[in-house]
């Protein structure tokens, strides 16, 4: 859809269009035309209670603002559209423009979509070098943050507003304070950046204020990478795995497709190694040792379950066997033997997996996450080398070490009294600091504290000043990418409450001459390119990145003494138990670590390991649940119990040297024994409407209460059940046994080499087959009511491939924020009325100790021969001759039928008007009043546009819409529509383009298709979306894989979206390798049910050419 | 009567039967035909018993408290239901189905048994129709009001409009509007033709002005001519004739709800038969909860005599015995049909997490009818109560177990749930039970419950070579 024109580079001579507003400035005419706003719509505009007043006075100031009417004097903050000329801008086509969403020290390279003057939409940049246009969930949902009625709002000094100039003289007077005594007792509290202009700001702030001291915290935080590959290789660089480059992985505890840093890239990476289309494809392996279930474990194909602690252990051992086999690194051989002890119990796990890499040489690729020590990363980094794999699977890119001190040097330097002025940009000390620090009282040590933060949180109080963030879609910036592209944050629209930047801040306290942030970063981007054409600027804003501006890898050798040091510092560590528990600190995959607390997005999106929505909870094996007498586990189920479909768990207290915290305990299936997993970024104490539950309590418990340093897993926790006591928890998935059924079909790569069409054999006869339907012309059965004429120019289709699907849950915000999908909160949730429409369905196979994870994203098939379709009785529900089905929302009565009678149930009902209620409102009678204090009733007469939602977050909540999907009411059913709304887009520009010519085919070939929100979010590139009816089009040719199989195909619905079956490569040699039974778990379920589809079917394989495998049907 | 036999010659003489072969009279004590005139439209026309009002103001208030549910429903949404994702139908079609089956017995009552000459339908009919009519109310309520957006619920009503939007006529939903409309508007007719020579005697027995004119307009002025039971009795025999295909119809296709979709447990041919046999279960089950306590308080067991409760029971075991055979072919088939899919749902059904539901339905529904076998519970009023109660609760059970279990686990494990209903829920439903008996009670005390004509039809003197029969000899007919 977006279609990228060239950047239109405008000569310095010759005739000038206008293309910016300030050009035409100057002229009356265009004043009164600004003044007008919309003169083509002015009329219909000055109706305060249309929808569109909110969007008008953005617009507007928007538009002011960058003519100079309030003051300035020249333009500058000037948007580069991404694609289409401000001339050709079209009132309600939406534009594109490039920039990046920054995240602690790394990037994501963004395409934003904006409708009249508002962001509503996130992509990837895909023409970024190391970008294939997919994000995470958190850049995906990061756009609700800029619409969170909860942000902060207003300028604030002890609490009292202030306004804007205040607080811009009270930073002048700061600077003049600071420069007269250079600094002295000033101390700067920041997060990990990527941003080039920061660094240039601290360095001359630095220079100017050489007394100020300089500080960095970030309570997840990835920099050990960089430290160890310093350490390592003896110079300051950065380790960047290409995961695509490796053909056998191990992890040591690295979730690199879900916490650690740009897991959208690894995923990527690590997916283009395990596309298997054909038998003899090559297709990675990957290992995982660790002690929580994370999504890289669920990945794995052989998974080690260990304690944090032990994962050194296992790293040792492996280095061992890894230096044994390469005959390199011996020196560090005798440090290990002791380290390497405990690991004994997995021996030949390890010795077989040390093989397997050796094997692979230059293509095994070992990896350490971040929450283990700087020992671990030393033996990844040294087996690497005996591997060869560095400079090849592991590229070491330049990392100057960022500046900035630790935390505990910061609170030393309070607890000193050292501290005049501390000022916090960003973080949130006082929620996500260890709890031993007791930060709050810290803080208010220092004389004054300047906060410059996004909400008004746990650390806005106490503070001198509190100064409003704004959006990173509001502010000028940049960042680098994980590769070290420079891209441009660029906002899309003006500081909706006047918020200031980090830049800005920082520049106004160093007193520098230039504050704007737009200045500061051109500034940067001028010594960065050496360009200071306005040309090259244009392009970087355009194209989103500066072309090769990314690092240039450098070689590396090991310094084995610098890793022997550390070695033989380092403890060998016993293994956990029941009374000393090892407790491992986590970053959520929804609310990251605490920063996404108040995104409704994330906090509804489901835990991809738990199912868990709107809460964390103790994590515990099965095992250690016995061994503590907890009960609650559902054997059969493969789960937590439910009374009568609901959570309610029990609640333990769980002290760690004497701090203590509780939560309610989930028995997670696969941890490792004695561990204790908890979630970071719950149980904000002050935070917005979101982030607490309609009851008022917030979500989740706070983890880092039980945090006594920057450690991420420590021993010695006891859990204690707290008699009688039960915590609701809301989970989207009850059951976690596939039961036998043939719904992900999944083989092993010899499994699937040796019957290829597995999959097809996997479901029950279809209708086809029996001898009492008749059947028509091409052997299907003759239907009983006439099929939808599909004669359309496309015919649309959808392949998801299982073997690539990690599971991300990125899909399922790109949903949502595309198609405007309300949440529904956590009782809503917990009832099973959660309105995604895609589900991540994740099932658990094999013992509960130590089962197997599989994914399916499931969302609507549209099915050809749509059941839905059939029992609607208003016609609510139809087919187009595309082969889309339909749901007219505004014809829909609501019976449900179609839901019911669908059997992957992905259509989703609207029990209540989730769009228009506050989540703590949804059961009020018309009766009551509402939150702006007045009888439900009368509003509703007055304004039955609004429902009870209050005026500033029903403001905010309308401009995150996307304009061109309904927003749908009560009583409504609704589904995944293929993003239709693309489809349409696309197919009208390709109408214009082709004016006589009659080319209105959209194709691959021109890239006129377009991607659904899903598929081009997802970074594992599993959803293939296309025209069915072009043969020569991915989602055909996938379609013809002889894995390629439909869900529930003998229900004759034919589904035009059809799944890859999901191929394992696990290593014959392992000791979890069942020589008797070489198949993945649910396989081995199915065929104990079943028969096998391998063998016994060998025979059916040639029935297959009578009858046609009507699963399979296209 | 030995007058009479002594005058027939000795060789034409049939012996008369045994005692204890003789047919038990449908009317006790040789009752003259006056004397049923007056008993039956005497409990009308009487002053207004303690204990009616002691049950009208029970029931009145419940009926409000069904409409104030309704409406905080409706102004609110569907979630003030227990409904959710899987389970999208639950108590609303339950109690639709359920409401629906109890309408049964009233036309079954007054149209095939009409045609089957059976004779003592007469006694039970009239009260059996208007409990018919008013549980086919109580039905309606719940479609109408359990979809999303019930302002719109007319859409589903074929009305032409100008851009040609007509419903869908494949849903079985669309079948529902036109069975239930029918079957209501036909019932309701039936009803009310077979009302207007009673309503006439309440005219002329009237004791005000006021009673006159309302009963006079209702009788639509029948004079009780030749010619008008001449045409009274042509009409009753055609709507008999057509209402008795509706009997049948109107369950079968509140049955293709769930036969005609592809969930398994819901996707079986049995479904017509089973659930119109379990549609007459449940509505003689509700006439006998009626009739049972009604024929003492209102003196009415020479009318309604132990011999029509104990025929009621011989249906309800009869249909009883259907519905259990139509459990056990269900598993049966689950079995034979080998789709796993099936089977998991039946293992589901009754050993799931809704077990106690089903068995809650196999005890009040397969279990208890069989002591019906037994003359001695038949003919004990009080275990009839009781029995009858129990057979309503099952086939309510029957009802959820087969919309809610289904609902709740099928295809895809993931995707499974449970349904628990709300205060919303229960209250919407006890509330129709307001709604049902209040209307009961009226209709009660304003008609006359007993079809006056038709009982004085079936005793002996109604014979004209009766001796006590012929015109004139009777009281007024």
């Amino acid at each position: 859809m977006k279609t990228i024109p060239p950047p239109c580079p405008e000569p310095e001579s010759g005739p000038k269009y206008w293309r910016s507003l300030d050009q035409l400035a100057d002229t009356p005419e265009f004043r009164e035309w600004v003044e007008r706003e919309f003169p083509s719509g002015a009329s219909e505009l000055t109706d305060p209670t249309t929808r569109r007043h909110f969007v008008k006075i953005m617009s507007a100031s928007f538009l002011l603002a960058g003519l100079g009417l309030t003051g300035c004097r020249r333009p500058e903050e000037r948007i580069m559209p991404h694609s289409k000329m401000p001339e050709n801008q079209v009132h309600g086509v939406p534009q594109y423009f490039a920039t990046a969403f920054p995240l602690r020290a790394s990037a994501t390279p963004l395409v934003v979509t904006s409708h009249d003057g508002r962001p509503t939409k996130i992509e990837g940049n895909d023409r970024h070098p190391d970008s294939n246009g997919a994000t995470d969930q958190f850049a995906q949902a990061s756009i609700l943050n800029l619409y969170d009625p909860d942000r902060a709002i207003s300028f604030r000094q002890g609490g009292h507003a202030k306004s804007r100039e205040q607080a811009l003289d009270m930073l002048t007077e700061l600077a003049a304070k600071a420069a007269a005594s250079q600094g002295q007792g000033l101390c700067f509290l920041l997060e990990r950046s990527s941003s080039p202009t920061r660094e240039r700001l601290q360095a001359r702030l630095a220079q100017k204020l050489p007394q100020a001291r300089w500080f960095v915290y970030e309570p997840v935080d990835f920099d050990i990478h960089r430290q160890a590959a310093t350490l390592a290789f003896g110079q300051p660089v950065a380790p960047a795995n290409k995961l695509d480059a490796a053909k056998v992985i191990l992890s040591l505890d690295h979730d690199f497709i879900g916490a650690e840093e740009d897991s959208w890239l690894n995923v990527r990476r690590f997916a283009k190694g395990r596309k298997i289309h054909r038998p003899e494809d090559e297709m990675n392996r990957l290992y995982v040792v660790e002690a929580l279930y994370s999504l890289t474990g669920a990945n794995a194909d052989h998974r080690l379950r260990v304690a944090s602690g032990l994962v050194q252990a296992v790293a040792a051992r492996l280095a061992m066997e890894v230096f044994k086999l390469t005959g390199k690194h011996a020196e560090l051989a005798n440090a290990l033997a002791a380290l390497a002890e405990p690991a004994k119990p997995w021996e030949k796990w390890i010795v077989e997996a040390a093989a397997d890499l050796v094997k692979q040489g230059a293509g095994g690729l070992v990896m350490a996450g971040y929450r283990q020590p700087l020992a671990v990363h030393l033996l990844a980094h040294a087996m690497n080398s005996a591997l060869g794999a560095v400079g090849r699977a592991v590229q070491l890119l330049p990392a100057p070490p960022p500046a900035g001190e630790s935390l505990e040097k910061l609170a030393a330097e309070l607890n000193a009294g050292k501290v005049d002025t501390l000022v916090i940009v960003g973080g949130n000390p006082a929620y996500n600091a260890p709890a031993a620090m007791e930060w709050p009282k810290l803080q208010a040590k220092a004389k004054a504290v300047i906060r410059l933060g996004y909400y008004e949180d746990e650390t806005a109080e106490g503070c001198a000043w509190h100064l409003p963030m704004a959006h990173y879609l509001e502010s000028w910036g940049d960042a680098r990418t994980a590769d070290g592209t420079l891209v441009p944050v660029q906002p899309l629209i003006n500081p909706i409450f006047g918020g200031l930047t980090e830049l800005e801040v920082l520049a106004r306290i160093g007193g520098l001459a230039a504050t704007r942030p737009y200045d500061l970063v051109r500034e940067t981007f001028r010594e960065l390119s050496g360009s200071a054409e306005e040309n090259a600027w244009r392009k970087f804003l355009h194209d989103g990145f500066l072309a090769h501006s990314a690092a240039k890898p450098v070689a590396g050798q090991l310094q084995a003494s610098a890793v022997a040091s550390v070695l033989s510092e380092a403890k060998p560590v016993a293994a956990p138990g029941a009374q000393n528990l090892e407790v491992v600190f986590y970053r959520s995959y929804s609310t990251d670590d605490g920063r996404f607390n108040n995104n409704g997005w994330l906090q509804e999106t489901p835990d991809p390991i738990t199912k868990l929505t709107w809460d964390n909870a103790i994590l515990l094996s099965p095992k250690t649940a016995q061994a503590l007498n907890i009960g609650g586990l559902d054997e059969k189920a493969k789960g937590n119990k439910t009374e009568k479909g609901l959570f309610f768990n029990q609640v333990a207290a769980l002290e760690l040297n004497g701090r203590k915290l509780s939560g309610p305990v989930w028995i997670q299936p696969g941890m490792a024994d004695f561990v204790v997993g908890l979630a970071l970024g719950y149980g904000r104490t002050k935070t917005g409407r979101i982030g607490r539950l309609a009851d008022g309590s917030p979500a989740g418990f706070n983890a880092y209460a039980l945090k006594a340093g920057t450690e991420a897993h420590a021993q010695g926790a006891r859990l204690t059940v707290l008699p009688g006591a039960r915590r609701q928890l809301a989970s989207t998935q009850e059951h976690g046994s596939m039961e036998g059924r043939p719904l992900i079909r999944e083989a092993n790569k010899e499994d699937f080499a040796r019957t290829p069409t597995f999959a097809r054999h996997m479901d029950l006869d279809s209708p086809a087959h029996t001898g009492h339907i008749a059947n028509d012309a091409q052997g299907n059965p003759k239907p009983i009511y006439p099929r939808p004429q599909l004669n359309g120019m496309h015919q649309w289709g959808m392949v998801v491939d299982l073997t690539s699907c990690v599971g991300c849950t990125a899909c399922m915000v790109a949903c949502q924020s595309e198609n405007n999908i309300p949440i529904v909160g956590k009782e809503q949730v917990a009832k099973g009325r959660e309105m995604s429409w895609v589900r991540l369905d994740r099932y658990y196979a094999g013992t509960v100790e130590d089962p197997q994870i599989a994914y399916q994203p499931v969302f609507c098939l549209h099915c050809e021969n749509a059941p839905c379709e059939s029992v609607c009785p208003v016609n609510a529900t139809v087919h187009d001759d595309e082969g889309l089905n339909l749901m007219t929302y505004n014809r829909c009565v609501g019976t449900r039928y179609c839901s019911n009678n669908c059997p992957y149930k992905v259509r989703r009902f609207n029990f209540f008007d989730y769009n228009r209620r506050p989540l703590d409102q949804l059961y009020r009678s018309p009766f009551s009043l509402n939150k702006d204090g007045q009888v439900e009733a009368v509003r509703w007469l007055k304004d039955p546009d609004k429902g009870t939602v209050p005026a500033d977050q029903w403001d905010l909540l309308k401009l995150a819409r996307n304009p061109d999907v309904t927003v749908r009411m009560r009583g409504v059913m609704e589904k995944c529509t293929y993003c239709l709304q693309r489809l349409e887009q696309a197919k009208i520009a390709k109408k214009v383009k082709a004016r006589a010519s009659g080319d209105v085919r959209l194709n691959e070939r021109d890239g006129s298709v377009p991607k659904t929100a899903c598929q081009q979010a997802c970074p594992a590139e599993a959803i293939t979306f296309g025209d069915i009816a072009d043969p020569d089009s991915q989602v055909s040719k996938l379609k013809k894989l002889p894995h390629n199989y439909s869900l529930l195909g003998f229900l004759d619905t034919r589904p035009r979206t059809t799944y890859l079956a999901r191929i394992r490569n696990p290593n014959p040699r392992m000791p979890d390798y069942d020589a008797r039974r070489p198949h993945p778990q649910t396989l081995n379920e199915y065929i104990s049910r079943h028969g096998s589809p391998l063998e016994s079917h060998g025979a059916k394989g040639k029935k297959e050419s009578v009858h046609p495998p009507k699963g399979a049907h296209q | 009567m030995t007058e009479a036999t002594a005058a027939i010659p000795a060789a034409v003489k049939v012996e008369a039967p045994p005692p204890e072969l003789e047919r038990q009279p449908l009317v006790l004590n040789q009752r003259p035909l006056g004397w049923i005139t007056d008993h039956i439209a005497g409990v009308a026309e009487g002053k207004t018993p303690k204990w009616w009002w002691v049950a009208f103001g029970i029931s009145a208030p419940t009926m409000v408290m069904c409409f104030v549910m309704i409406a905080y429903l409706i102004s609110t949404g569907v979630g003030v239901w227990g409904l959710n994702h899987p389970v999208a139908w639950a108590w609303d079609i339950t109690n639709f189905v359920f409401w629906i089956g109890i309408g049964h017995a009233g036309t079954l009552i007054s149209a095939i048994l009409f045609l089957l000459r059976q004779r003592w339908r007469t006694s039970i009919n009239r009260a059996a129709e208007a409990m018919t009519i008013f549980a086919v109310m109580c039905a309606g309520i719940f479609p109408l009001i359990h979809v999303g957006r019930a302002w719109f619920a007319w859409w589903l009503l074929p009305i032409p409009t100008s851009n040609s939007l007509w419903p869908q006529f494949c849903s079985p939903l669309e079948w529902d509007v036109f069975a239930v409309s029918t079957y209501f508007t036909v019932s309701l007719l039936f009803w009310y033709m077979g009302l207007v020579p009673d309503l006439a005697v309440m005219r002329d027995r009237a004791t005000n002005k006021l009673k006159q004119i309302l009963y006079g307009l209702f009788a639509l002025g029948w004079r009780a001519s030749n010619r008008h039971w001449s045409n009274y009795e042509k009409a009753y025999l055609l709507l008999a004739g057509l209402s008795t295909p509706l009997v049948l119809s109107v369950h079968s296709i509140v049955s293709f709800d769930f036969a005609v979709s592809q969930l398994p447990g819901w996707h079986t041919t049995i479904f017509p038969p089973y659930f119109v046999a379990g549609a007459i279960f449940s509505g003689f089950g509700m006439v006998l909860t009626l009739l049972v306590p009604l024929r003492s308080v209102c003196n009415l067991q020479e009318i309604v005599t132990t011999r029509h409760v104990e025929l009621m029971c011989k249906v309800v075991l009869a249909t009883g015995s259907i519905v259990g055979y139509a459990y056990g072919m269900e598993f049966f088939i689950a079995w034979y049909g080998g789709n796993p899919y099936e089977l998991d749902a039946f293992r589901f059904r009754a050993f799931g997490p809704y077990w106690w539901a089903y068995w809650i339905m196999i005890t009040c529904n397969v279990i208890s009818p069989q002591l019906f076998w037994f003359k001695k519970i038949r003919t004990n009023m009080v275990a009839v109560f009781i029995i009858s109660i129990v057979v309503n609760i099952g086939m309510w059970f029957e009802r959820f177990v087969i919309i809610a279990t289904t609902l709740a686990r099928e295809f895809m494990p993931a995707n499974w749930g449970y349904f628990s209903p709300t205060m919303v829920d229960i209250l919407t439903f006890v509330g129709t039970f307001g709604l049902f008996m209040t209307l009961f009670l009226l209709f009660m005390r304003f008609l006359p419950m007993i079809a006056i004509c038709e009982v004085k039809g079936i005793t002996p003197q109604a014979d004209p070579h009766h001796p006590l029969g012929g015109a004139g000899k009777g009281g007024h007919h």
